[in-house]
């Protein structure tokens, strides 16, 4: 089928603001966005510039906004979008050039979380051991590939790029929830900032679109209710 | 435009609705208090000059505001309290607007015409 992508493209050293370029080319229904941009860049205009890596939905890298919401190009269909595709780069961090964004402070965010495992007693013989249901209270948190389609998704975040974001929050509930680990109050601690949890306004535009079906605002709430009953 | 779904207009049209009723409530405070001058002061002329027509729509405006505003944030309350509030947000935002029309609708019919018949 024929599609049209609009894609909106920016070179710092040559453009001043981004502009709209427009490419028509033959795609099969199949295809994911990812392939059409590749078809665009190795075939039609190699100066396209955006960030691919495992083309499975595993490594993070291409996130972008797509069709009016945060996708990653490497897993939605053309024929789940129709024969019109507008590409943008996500939102709320700089655009370095086209499609690729400086994704430095949405790292910032996950790294003031602690997202590491924190436990200083002795490791036992055996295992650290954990109950099955006990791995299943954070089983949906695991699942992060910290592409940002949540974190750029948030009107939050939009207005305050200080805002730590879904993500962070999210890595922070992997850990906060794991019974071997020790360092929650810490990681409380941190959400517990002015730019931390609380600014989350339960948009669920992060749920909508992560790629990796994680039910964030869900985690979200139960972070804040635990940072609450930890207070009172 | 972000083409998100019901969580996002939900969180929109209650931060709109919340600006402008600090404003309101802001502005209602400010003249109201001009009463302290007696009936020589300001105030009468105040009250006048609110009753032209725009205030008026403004103030129903203010009315339907005051009901999303409550009910969202009652959606809100069960969303942030409990561990199903989250999975029923979509449904409890369609709820939120039909209460909205049922208690809104009845308000307007009634005042509407007071307005623009002039009383
Ligand atoms: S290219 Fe790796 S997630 Fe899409």
């Amino acid at each position: 089928m024929q599609v049209n992508v609009k894609i909106k493209r920016f070179n710092p050293e040559a453009d001043k603001r981004p502009y709209w370029a427009e490419y028509q080319l033959e795609a099969r229904p199949t295809d994911r966005v990812l392939d059409v941009l590749n078809e665009i860049k190795w075939e039609m205009d190699g100066s396209l510039s955006y960030r691919r890596s495992c083309a499975h939905g595993i490594c993070g890298s291409d996130a972008m906004l797509i069709n009016g919401v945060n996708r990653l190009a490497c897993k939605i269909l053309v024929k789940d979008l129709g024969a019109d595709i507008r590409v943008e780069p996500i939102r709320g961090l700089t655009v370095q050039k086209d499609l690729i964004v400086d994704m430095e402070p949405f790292f910032d965010a996950y790294k003031a979380v602690l997202p590491f495992f924190i436990n200083d007693d002795p490791a036992p013989a055996a295992e650290r051991y954990q109950s099955p249901e006990d791995r299943e209270i954070f089983d949906d948190t695991t699942k992060c590939i910290l592409c940002a389609a949540c974190t750029t998704s948030c009107p939050v975040f939009w207005t305050n790029g200080r805002y730590l974001g879904p993500a962070a929050i999210v890595n922070a509930h992997r850990f906060i929830f794991d019974s071997r680990d020790q360092g929650a109050d810490e990681r409380l601690q941190v959400l517990n900032q002015p730019n931390g949890l609380w600014r989350c306004r339960t948009a669920y535009n992060c749920t909508e679109a992560c790629p990796r079906d994680i039910p964030i605002t869900k985690v979200i709430e139960e972070v804040k209710r635990e940072l609450l009953w930890r207070r009172a | 435009m972000y083409r998100g779904r019901e969580g996002q207009w939900a969180f929109v049209l209650h931060r709109l609705s919340g600006v402008a009723l600090a404003l309101y409530l802001l502005l209602h405070v400010l003249d109201i208090s001009l009463v302290m001058y007696g009936p020589e002061g300001p105030f009468n002329a105040f009250l006048a000059f609110y009753h032209q027509w725009p205030f008026r729509v403004g103030l129903l405006m203010v009315i339907v505001a005051v009901i999303y505003h409550a009910f969202n944030g009652l959606r809100i309350i069960i969303m942030d309290f409990t561990d199903w509030g989250v999975k029923v947000q979509g449904p409890l935002w369609y709820g939120v607007l039909a209460v909205t029309a049922v208690i809104g609708i009845p308000v307007l019919w009634k005042i509407l015409p007071e307005i623009f018949g002039g009383a």
